[in-house]
């Protein structure tokens, strides 16, 4: 093993071995929080997976949540035996299946459009939601059930917790394999220029499906876990405020960057957490941070320590 | 009872016009989108509102100087938000206009509080009945001011200097360019137009809507009144509001309850999906 | 991949140290010192609700603190407060509210605001043993020992109406315009129901979508239908479009009803004097013309503790003034020695408490409803006038109890 590679996995060791042990010296609630930033983090990495490497515009996110959010709660409920991680994974498989579908008639539309066709696809689930009431309660909400596994039944804070960390940290390394690879790959040469990648053979079509499936795994994973930890859904959570949060948490991360994801989640969930009691300030303060970001860092957090970086290290 | 219904929603569509031709205006110069196009005129009604309420001032009065004060907050705008933004990504100029619609949501609930206020509207409130129909004069200005709007900019872009050089740098910046327009000015004057519509929408809606900072929440149905028209299209936008309207109006009569809530989205989808460019839409192409 | 994961983990710990910093020291009962007890909520401070949010809590809870407290406080405790914004959006109040529990340690959750958020945290307090107070919203919530729950239920709302409309107006053909969410259903289905049970039925209901203000196709319709009377399931701004919309149409011959949540102040404003001879069910005295002592005080104490901005007596505010007059109340009865239980315990021994603006509340360990009775009103000069006594339902009949 080269020098450089030992002293990132034990950095990587330290990481989880910190992660583990959180839960021993924080309050119920720091847990409760640090698990909600790592949900919206995998939904934030789904999005820039669509956004930030493939170029593509997502508004409509939060229907994904919620599809996946649902799905879950009501697999759960009439399956009971079901461990909650297939049922994690089948809810990511469903939700990209609906991704998928919807990601073909897309196509051919260019970037405001997608924007466009997107928020459309964001406000319809909501509204199917709130009118199917026979499978989803509707507006009288759903309540979640305890996710189990076997016999283990999540029914703490801490071992909710342990679940969410795992599920979050496994898909973020699958996350950056994937960027590293030829389907990452192929995604920036789509970002950069459509017409370029297809003549040197990557076949837009098909990647761009992908893209917008992959992404809506990631998101209906995250719903799965979201639907655990807040054990209450009903339609007013999943608004266009919400799939606004999620683009505003990419842009102040860094599109394109895995961890510019977690950063922009970790960001905004913090700073409204923070400001939660300021009432008209906190919002003034999020629209003014997306004007600041975008005329100052418009690549974002990891893109000003890369351009730090850049200049700092420079032979 | 369909004429009745076709009849308001002219109305309505009337004002998603309006916002759908301040949207294509700055569109179709800057190809900028600019998602605060609702929130400036929630901020000019109010600003409306502090001059006849507040100031005591006549409604007519009140309503010019609005519109006189709309073209500063233009510039304002334009120069503070937009220019050093000028050569970034449209994506992100799409981000520091959604940003911008948020601060001035806030920023209205701060000076103005979040309360909904009623607003007077400047034609006389008298009803008359045609073909078993009930006409009310309000709407008949609404409709009646919104063309002369169209009229106004059709004959300000043909015929006046300005309105032939901001076409010329919806063409091709870099021609314009070349050909000695001033680019910057045509931008600047882009945002003040689009300031101009923005308020006589707002004038026109916040009778209809109430004035309220969540007002700006119209926009949406600008974007589905421009795509249904032809995005970028100006012509366009006024067929696609008055289209929305009637149809927003008209389909609760025949769909069932549940469907109609969803009708501006399913339109968005539709519109995309089946013929993107619109009913007016312009087919722009990119260079490589 | 390691500075990666080593950024992730020093971001981790630095929003956890800034969290933990928040929390407070621990004392005999959660919330309560010697020289104190800490309330709060999850409210809406932004969004939709916007609006009754903060009036509810600046200009209603808050005034009646400060002036409780610039009195001494309730046995020399003062009352503290800590809120948080919810925007409306339940896995925020869910957030929130765990805040207000885990980390902020709270005696209680008083008024929060909205069917969506606090229904998210009802099963959550429930567990923790948290006393929820009063929250501002109308599905019934029953035999739960922590809840108390604060107006008439929309059920019971909308049973009041029609049985008064069809028993004391002699009406028959009722119809409704509601709103497309759980308010707008729990209203419909009750009515539906009383109705059959009186040999009639509900001979036209059309929806809106919350927040919509276009509403000529739902008006159209139910002009159609030929009512007597039509029942208006709306808020304040899709009312008023309703009523203008009407009035635009030319729509005579039914009468209109509000509901509780609509018969409001700026249900009047906003439809600019088209609703004269509007009906509703008022479930308060008129917060700006009411003459009685206690109201006189509402308006006092509003304008001499709360902000500048937005001071204008309304029925949100009322309810915040009200439910933390009713909070100190059961404060007082529970004695130097404040404990959860004991709260509760005192809540439960109240019996017709004299307030001067409801009917005289009281609780009972079955019954934790503060008020089961609203009175009919008539707008005549755009103003609410009375056109009944404070009604109730028992088994079915409506109990009719003079106005004071």
């Amino acid at each position: 093993m080269t020098k450089r590679k030992s002293s990132s996995c034990i950095l990587i060791a330290l990481g989880l071995i910190t992660a583990a042990i959180l839960p021993f010296f924080l309050g119920t609630f720091v847990i409760f929080l640090i698990s909600l930033l790592a949900v919206y983090s995998l939904v934030s990495i789904g999005l820039n997976l669509l956004m930030g490497y493939t170029g593509q515009i997502s508004a409509g996110h939060a229907g994904f949540l919620a599809i996946g959010a649902y799905f879950t709660a009501i697999l759960g409920s009439r399956v009971e035996w079901m461990p909650c991680i297939v049922v994690l994974f089948l809810a990511g498989l469903f939700t990209a299946t609906i991704g998928f579908f919807l990601g073909i008639p897309i196509l051919r539309l260019k970037g405001f459009y997608i924007a466009m066709a997107t928020l459309a696809f964001g406000v319809v689930v909501s509204d199917i939601i709130l009118h199917w009431t026979s499978l989803t309660g509707g507006d009288d909400g759903l309540g979640v059930g305890t996710a189990t596994i076997a016999s283990l039944s999540l029914d703490t804070s801490h071992k909710l917790y342990y679940l969410i960390i795992f599920v979050t940290i496994s898909l973020t390394v699958l996350a950056h394999n994937l960027v590293k690879g030829y389907i990452g790959r192929a995604f920036v040469a789509l970002r950069e220029s459509e017409i370029a990648a297809q003549t040197i053979g990557v076949d837009i079509a098909k990647y761009k499906t992908i893209a917008f499936a992959i992404s809506a795994f990631y998101t209906g994973v995250a719903g799965g876990l979201f639907a655990y930890l807040i054990t209450y859904l009903s339609p007013d959570a999943f608004t266009l405020e919400l799939s606004i949060d999620f683009i505003a948490m990419i842009v102040i991360g860094g599109l394109g960057s895995i961890s510019g994801s977690i950063i922009g989640a970790v960001i905004l969930t913090g700073m409204q957490q923070t400001l939660a009691g300021l009432q008209d300030l906190q919002v003034f303060i999020f629209g003014l941070a997306l004007i600041v970001f975008m005329i100052l860092m418009p690549r974002g957090i990891t893109g000003m320590i890369g351009a730090v970086k850049e200049r700092f290290f420079r032979p | 009872m369909l004429l009745q219904v076709t009849f308001s929603g002219l109305a309505t569509g009337s004002i998603y016009a309006l916002v759908a031709l301040g949207l294509a205006l700055i569109y179709n110069t800057t190809e900028h989108v600019n998602f605060a196009q609702g929130e400036m005129s929630m901020i000019c009604a109010f600003i409306g509102f502090t001059f006849f309420k507040l100031l005591g001032m006549s409604l007519p009065l009140a309503f010019i100087l609005t519109l006189v004060f709309s073209i500063f907050l233009g510039i304002i705008t334009e120069r503070l938000v937009i220019r050093p933004a000028m050569r970034a990504p449209h994506f992100n100029v799409f981000i520091i206009t959604l940003g911008l619609s948020i601060v001035m949501k806030s920023i209205a609930g701060f000076i103005w509080g979040h309360d909904d206020y009623p607003y007077p509207t400047i034609f006389p409130d008298k009803t008359f009945t045609l073909l078993g129909t009930n006409i009310d004069l309000p709407s008949i200005g609404i409709v009646l001011c919104t063309v002369v709007v169209m009229l106004i900019l059709f004959l300000f872009f043909k015929y006046t200097r300005y309105g032939i050089a901001m076409r010329a740098v919806s063409e091709s910046q870099t021609a314009a360019l070349l050909m000695g327009i001033n680019v910057k000015r045509s931008f600047s004057l882009t945002w003040i137009i689009s300031y101009l519509v923005a308020a006589v929408a707002g004038l026109l809606m916040a009778p209809i809507v109430f004035l309220s900072s969540r007002m700006g929440i119209v926009v949406i149905n600008g974007f589905a009144a421009s795509i249904l028209g032809g995005w970028g299209s100006i012509p366009g936008a006024i067929i696609g509001g008055m289209l929305l309207g009637v149809l927003d109006n008209v389909a609760p009569l025949y769909l069932p309850a549940q469907i109609k809530d969803m009708i501006p989205f399913l339109v968005i989808f539709a519109v995309l999906v089946i013929r993107p460019k619109g009913i007016m839409g312009i087919e722009k192409f990119t260079k490589v | 991949m390691g500075k990666k994961a080593l950024k992730i983990v020093v971001m981790v710990v630095a929003l956890v140290g800034v969290l933990t910093l928040a929390s407070s020291p621990s004392s005999a009962e959660v919330g309560v010192t010697d020289t104190s007890v800490l309330v709060g909520c999850s409210n809406s401070f932004s969004g939709p609700l916007v609006y009754p949010g903060t009036q509810l809590v600046n200009y209603g809870l808050e005034v009646y603190f400060k002036y409780i407290n610039e009195h001494g406080g309730v046995y020399g405790r003062k009352i503290l407060r800590k809120y948080y914004d919810d925007a409306y959006k339940p896995q925020n109040a869910v957030a929130n509210t765990r805040r207000l529990v885990e980390s902020d340690k709270v005696f209680a959750i008083l008024c929060s605001q909205g069917t969506s958020p606090v229904m998210a945290t009802v099963k959550y307090l429930i567990k923790k043993k948290v006393p929820l107070l009063f929250p501002y919203q109308g599905v019934p919530i029953k035999g739960v020992k922590t809840i108390f729950t604060s107006f008439v239920p929309y059920p019971t709302q909308a049973e009041i109406v029609v049985t008064w409309l069809v028993k004391k107006k002699g009406l028959k053909r009722i119809g409704m315009l509601y709103q497309d969410d759980k308010y707008g259903y729990t209203f419909r289905d009750p009515a539906r129901k009383a109705l059959r049970r009186m040999g009639l039925d509900l001979v036209a209901a059309q929806s809106y979508k919350r927040g919509a203000v276009d509403l000529s196709a739902q008006i159209a319709k139910l002009r159609r239908a030929n009512l007597d009377a039509c029942l208006l399931v709306c808020t304040p701004k899709p009312g008023a479009a309703a009523l203008r919309e009407a009035h635009k149409q030319g729509w005579k011959g039914t009468k209109l009803i509000s509901s509780g949540p609509l018969t409001d102040e700026k249900f009047i404003i906003l439809s600019g004097g088209v609703g004269e001879g509007v009906w509703g069910l008022s479930l308060w005295p008129d917060p700006v013309h009411s003459n009685l002592p206690a109201m006189k005080e509402y308006r006092r104490i509003m304008r001499k503790y709360g902000k500048r901005k937005d001071n204008k007596p309304n029925r949100y505010s009322l309810f915040g003034y009200f439910y933390a007059k009713l909070f100190v109340e059961g404060l007082k009865r529970a004695g130097k020695d404040l404990t959860r239980e004991n709260y509760i315990k005192a809540l439960e021994g109240i019996k017709n408490w004299q307030n001067g603006i409801i009917p005289p509340v009281s609780f009972s360990p079955t019954d934790h409803l503060a008020q089961d009775a609203g009175f009919m009103v008539e707008v005549r000069g755009n103003v609410f006038k009375p056109i009944s006594g404070w009604i109730t339902l028992q088994n079915g009949k409506l109990v009719e109890t003079p106005l004071q």
